[in-house]
């Protein structure tokens, strides 16, 4: 990309290549040749999926590679004010960091040290860089901190970092890297870790502070939606290598690589619900896109569905021991109520600590509900005895959030999915039941071979699979998805949501649908349930609540949801 | 904050009360009749008897195990078997020169460990790093005996460079000529393990996030280490030092035997050679209770360390 | 059980590495850790060959003068000794008498003189040996035993004691702690009351308690007393491992499909936590090796007719200063060598186990 006005660009990264090395025969190669240059005053986003290589550029940029196992080849330029950033002594190099060039990262809890105070890890940087002298950096981390929007300055600046909230403490990150008005802040992923709400805040924020402070910003995500509304320049990474690079009206408007393309139509979107989901093959393959994508798919209610599953009054509070004997109650959840339609699905929407997964655990009875009762064909799960659940174990299911949690790792596919099979003496014998798992695994889209293999063989998006596979075993009715998407990448969470509706559509099983994120919830939801600190705020067809949300809380999460590129805005 | 101590010391008399049952459930069952332990070989029935009246073993159990606890409240164990001695005023005159002894070698091998385990944690997977560790581990599989032995043959009695064994009667005198060889033993000793074990310490921290964030504010590679990491890292250490802090009063058993120091440690074994129980009980007892106040202590340092403790 | 069926239908088809086997590779690659772990072969090898009295058996025979010297320093006279009857090797004499001068100097100070005299006595007294060798591979002890195959014997020992105190500890360990931090409530309040009254007493005084009490030395008294107090660290971590892994989701699935407690404790987690166990197990057994070591020291381990490495360096206490060095290097090496080839092999171990610490 050359720089608008042909001005020399801010930094220019040459045919950067940089190498890990596994073990003494083994280099595993992250980054492999990618250039491109960051412009003065302007946001440029680095785009990829995990492994894309887009962090380690980042950290190559401020020498932060982990300096035992990474290599950067000769020949690699990282140029900044007329220097190769990868050529400087130690020394100059920290002069530069946290001044010129500072960085945000994913994680804000673990990136701030906890056992000092805010106040201590910001004048650090004022007294390093600026020389100021303790009263005036003190004076100063003040003004920071009013600046990022940070309530109460006066007593945070005392605090230690666990006594902030996530957001908090990624706004203190950001006073830190701003605290010397660099020219360049790189921040990697801020947001991902955050709830949707506070995401929205973080963005603007670095935005009003990169306007303010005219300095560039590198912002490096997985989200496509969240770069349309926030960059000036595009780069897209995929293992390693620059895919496409160019103006972000240029990429979301007249995007040139296949792969750009997928990465933006791969994910559900609030507008469009395709029968099915593209997934990054039918743009890789040559022709014409085939099919997916195009038909819509209509959901809803009518309000005469058979009921399945009836939950009434669903409460659930966790206690912490306090003073002498006493102890404090938290409520985790309070008074849910809902019922679930045969056939259909009910999305759950909410941040973290709204209870939506505690609701889930409960159902399952692998949490105590404290109060309540949940309807099964007329037998309360909450309360029947352990034995009596037995019988209903096998009917209700549940596919967890992270596939490489959720496997038992010295299984084998085989052994995985024979245990229910053997517990519920489903199949009259082994070699009845091995045909059995070898018809599921070709039905979730796995080879015959799998069965000897273990979880570790097998990508995030295949073990979903396999975990979706031990549901499937038992035939159950109710298939419980808590999260089951948000961890995989958008590609792959494509094909994971295309195979949970095909068997949606081919067993009638009902789904309750757990989720973060909005707009998968809306492309797999009929009805919309949205959680907030255990309560239940709103519930309504997904088409209803997306169009004419009631709640004020429903509306600040819609409205807090990237809308990606909306063509010429006014900036 | 009272109330946490109040509550903490609450919860430690079901673990007193275990400790209690525990050895008196040693000595009285395990250890089978004292009587016939004191009476020696030449013992008729009716010494027997006498003895067993004296001691009280004639009595239920339940009334042995009062007078057990009666013993521990009023610090009163009675006398040694074999000396005649009142076992508290044992107690109270073999604590100094442990403590002599214990003390400088507990600080100085923390500080060098420490030290040492920054270095090679800073540069781990290097050359030195690797020749350290090996080190390390070779000089931690050699028997404390062996160097014990070792050091005192040659450093004093051949090389005549401090006294072979022999404790005095001045402070100055016992520190700085009687305690330094088995100081300096002590801590050869422990220098391998420790470094060992906080280089861990240290490497867990290396690795955390906000290291790499403190580089990327343009820390120096001191600052980094001696101030972010090191205070991470004394969380654990802290932790291992008071682990070792109730053994300060239960003294060196090996080097106080060795070079002849009265400590507590050296009466231990000779009392456990002479089958003296009422020494061994009451060594046991009060190392124990001191060893239930000193984690209460830490509990509280605790807090002064890592601002994340919430004491509740 | 049909693992076993999903195992032998495996291995007809392409085998696929499970976790224990691509450990089992990285700890291959390891050149440090296959060496050390050929050592604790060598040893293993030592201790069963010597318990079968396949090697050593004939260690108490009195095959050599009293405290014959190794055969590489050559005979040498003993102190006053009349049966050297070989040419006197100059150097080893000259240290001798350093060392008799030496303990002139030191007078009142000198508490092992008695000591002293009274091995001289010994050895003047035993001096009128006959057909015994004059040297020996390795030294012979006071009485003129073959100090190598003394070693070995005390290999056999100390060996044996550590690993299977470390399995005691570890076998009581992993039960406790699975119970502990599996079922939480009452149960891990118990097993943690137990653990808080053994870790109050620290481990050395707590194991000569023992020892006092019992007051009968022996080998299997040696492995109660360490298994039965040694359990307390593995137990911890076995329990915050279980307490870690319940709640993990593979836990919660297992739960949700019906899989029963046991199954979920023993079948599930197990595997999991195994590595944890193995790497304590064998740490455990070099504590234990040297906490027998210094007990047989002290005279409170083996009883008399068995020899271990805390004997042979009692008695090679009172050897060192009349200048016979031999047993005491002999079992130091041995220890050494054995402890520092265990250690190496528990950081290979470790490494292979757990590729993420490092």
């Amino acid at each position: 990309m050359t720089s608008p006005n042909g001005t020399e660009p801010l930094v220019g990264i040459r045919d950067l290549k940089v190498d890990f090395r596994l073990d003494r025969t083994t280099i595993f190669q992250a980054v492999k040749g990618v250039s491109f240059d960051i412009p003065v005053n302007s946001t440029v986003a680095l785009v990829g999926e995990s492994g894309s290589g887009k962090s380690v550029t980042a950290l190559a940029i401020l020498g932060l590679l982990p300096k035992e196992n990474s290599i950067v080849p000769a020949g690699s330029r990282i140029l900044y004010g007329g220097r190769n950033l990868l050529a400087l002594e130690p020394g100059e190099l920290q002069k530069l960091r946290g001044a010129d060039i500072s960085m945000i990262f994913q994680e804000p809890m673990s990136s701030l040290n906890p056992v000092f105070t805010v106040g201590f890890q910001l004048t650090e940087v004022l007294t390093k860089h600026l020389g100021m002298t303790g009263k005036q950096a003190r004076a100063r981390a003040l003004e920071l901190l009013r600046e990022v929007g940070i309530p109460e300055p006066e007593i945070k600046i005392d605090a230690y970092p666990f006594q902030l909230s996530g957001g908090q403490q990624q706004r203190v990150m950001i006073a830190i890297a701003i605290a010397c008005e660099p020219k360049l802040l790189i921040a990697d992923e801020p947001t991902t870790a955050l709830d949707v709400t506070i995401q929205k805040q973080i963005l603007e924020l670095i935005a009003a502070l990169q306007k303010r402070m005219r300095m560039s910003v590198l912002f490096i995500t997985h989200d496509l939606a969240l770069v349309g509304e926030i960059a000036d320049y595009v780069v897209v990474m995929r293992e390693g290598e620059i895919k496409e690079q160019g103006k972000v009206q240029q990429i979301f408007e007249a995007p040139q690589d296949p792969y750009t393309r997928a990465l933006m139509l791969c994910r559900p979107q609030l507008t469009r619900r395709p029968r099915r989901l593209p997934v990054i093959d039918d743009f890789l393959k040559p022709g014409p896109l085939a099919g997916a994508g195009l038909e819509e798919r209509s959901r809803g209610l009518r309000g005469d569905e058979e009921v399945i599953l009836e939950v009434r009054h669903l409460g659930k509070s966790f206690y912490s021991r306090e003073g002498l004997f006493g102890k404090r109650e938290f409520k985790a959840v309070k008074d849910v109520s809902f019922k679930l339609a045969r056939g259909k699905t009910l999305g759950i929407v909410g941040e973290s600590g709204s209870g939506k997964t505690t609701v889930a655990l409960t159902l399952l009875r692998l949490r105590g509900a404290s109060t309540g009762e949940a309807l099964f064909e007329g037998a309360d799960l909450l309360s029947i005895p352990q034995e009596e659940m037995m019988r209903y174990k096998r009917r209700i299911q549940i596919v967890f959030q992270d596939p490489y949690a959720s496997l038992n790792p010295r299984f084998t596919i085989g052994q995985l999915l024979m245990e229910p099979l053997q517990v519920h003496r489903i199949g009259s014998d082994e070699s009845e039941r091995r045909d059995m798992v070898y018809k599921l695994l070709e039905e979730v889209g796995l080879p015959e071979v799998s069965f000897f293999k273990y979880p570790h063989e097998f990508s995030g998006g295949q073990r979903q699979r396999i975990a979706i596979a031990r549901c499937l075993t038992m035939k159950p009715e109710v298939l419980i998805c808590d999260e089951a998407v948000s961890a995989l990448d958008v590609s792959v969470q494509a094909q994971v949501l295309n195979l949970l509706q095909d068997l949606q559509d081919e067993y009638h099983m009902s789904y309750i649908f757990i989720s973060h994120d909005l707009a998968v919830v809306k492309y797999m939801a009929d009805q919309v349930m949205v959680m907030n600190e255990g309560e239940v705020v709103e519930v309504a067809n997904s088409d209803d609540i997306y169009r004419n949300p009631q709640h004020p809380y429903t509306k600040k999460l819609l409205s807090s949801i990237p809308q990606g590129w909306r063509g010429a805005r006014a900036r | 904050m009272l109330g946490y101590v109040v509550r903490r010391l609450w919860q430690t008399i079901p673990t007193l009360l275990g400790v209690v049952l525990l050895i008196f459930f040693l000595f009285t069952w395990v250890g089978g009749d004292p009587a016939y332990l004191l009476a020696g070989k030449i013992s008729n029935p009716e010494q027997i008897e006498n003895i067993r009246h004296q001691l009280g073993v004639d009595r239920p159990y339940y009334i042995q195990l009062w007078i057990f606890i009666q013993q521990i409240a009023t610090g009163d164990f009675g006398e040694s078997w074999s000396t005649n001695e009142k076992v508290s005023a044992i107690f109270a005159t073999r604590l100094g020169p442990s403590l002599t002894v214990l003390v400088p070698l507990l600080l100085v091998d923390t500080l060098l460990a420490i030290a040492a385990a920054m270095l090679v944690a800073y540069v781990r997977g290097s050359l030195t790093d690797r020749i350290v560790m090996i080190g390390c581990t070779v000089g931690q599989s050699i028997s404390i005996l062996v160097y014990i032995i070792v050091f005192q043959y040659v450093l004093a009695y051949q090389l005549g460079w401090f006294p072979v064994q022999g404790w005095g009667n001045g402070f100055a005198e016992n520190l700085l000529k009687f305690s330094l060889l088995p100081i300096i033993v002590g801590v050869i000793v422990s220098l391998a393990p420790d470094t060992r074990l906080y280089r861990t310490f240290f490497l867990d921290e290396i690795n955390q996030d906000y290291v790499r964030t403190a580089r990327a504010k343009g820390m120096s590679e001191g600052r980094v280490m001696w101030v972010h990491v090191l205070r991470n890292a004394s969380i654990p250490i802290i932790t291992n030092v008071m682990i070792q802090l109730p053994g300060l009063l239960a003294g060196a058993f090996l080097i106080e035997r060795f070079f002849s120091i009265p400590g507590v440690g050296r009466e231990v074994i000779l009392a456990v050679e002479r089958s003296d129980f009422p020494v061994i009980k009451a060594v046991t007892v009060y190392v124990a209770i001191a060893t239930m106040i000193i984690n209460l202590v830490a509990d509280l340092l605790y807090r002064v360390v890592d601002p994340r403790v919430q004491l509740k | 059980m049909t693992q076993a069926a999903a195992l032998s239908l495996g291995a007809q088809r392409a085998e696929s590495p499970g976790l224990w086997v691509l450990a089992w590779r990285r700890f291959c690659r390891d050149r440090v850790g296959l060496a050390s772990f050929l050592i604790v072969v060598f040893f293993f090898g030592l201790m069963v060959a010597s318990g079968l009295h396949l090697i050593a058996a004939d260690w108490s025979k009195e095959v050599g003068v009293n405290y014959a010297p190794p055969t590489f320093s050559g005979p040498a006279i003993h102190d006053g000794g009349p049966s050297a009857p070989l040419a006197p090797d100059s150097s080893r004499a000259e240290s001798a008498g350093k060392a008799d001068a030496a303990a002139g100097d030191i007078e009142i100070v000198d508490p092992l003189a008695d000591v002293l005299a009274e091995i001289r006595a010994q050895s003047s007294a035993a001096s009128v040996a006959e057909a015994q060798a004059p040297t020996l591979a390795f030294g012979g002890d006071r009485w003129g035993r073959d100090v190598l195959k003394k070693t070995i014997k005390g290999t056999e020992t100390s060996m044996f004691v550590g690993l299977v105190a470390a399995l005691l500890a570890a076998f009581l360990a992993t039960v406790f702690g699975a119970l502990a931090g599996y079922y939480g409530g009452w149960i891990d309040d118990f097993f943690n009351w137990f653990y808080s009254v053994f870790t109050s007493i620290p481990y050395l005084l707590l194991i000569l308690a023992i020892a006092a009490v019992l007051n009968q030395k022996g080998t299997l008294t040696v492995i109660l007393i360490l298994g039965l107090t040694g359990w307390t660290g593995i137990f911890r971590l076995v329990r915050a491992e279980y307490l870690k892994h319940k709640v993990r989701e593979y836990i919660q699935a297992a739960d949700a499909i019906g899989a029963s407690h046991a199954r979920r404790m023993f079948v599930h987690i197990l595997p999991n936590v195994s590595h944890v166990i193995l790497v304590q197990l064998s740490l455990h057994v070099v504590l234990f090796i040297k906490s027998e070591v210094v007990l047989s020291f002290l005279g409170f381990g083996v009883g008399v007719d068995t020899v271990s490495w805390g004997s042979m360096l009692n008695e090679a206490q009172s050897e060192l200063i009349l200048g016979y060095w031999w047993q005491l290097v002999a079992a130091t090496i041995a220890m050494a060598l054995l402890v520092t080839g265990f250690s190496l092999f528990t950081d290979a171990l470790r490494d292979a186990l757990d590729p993420k610490l490092k």
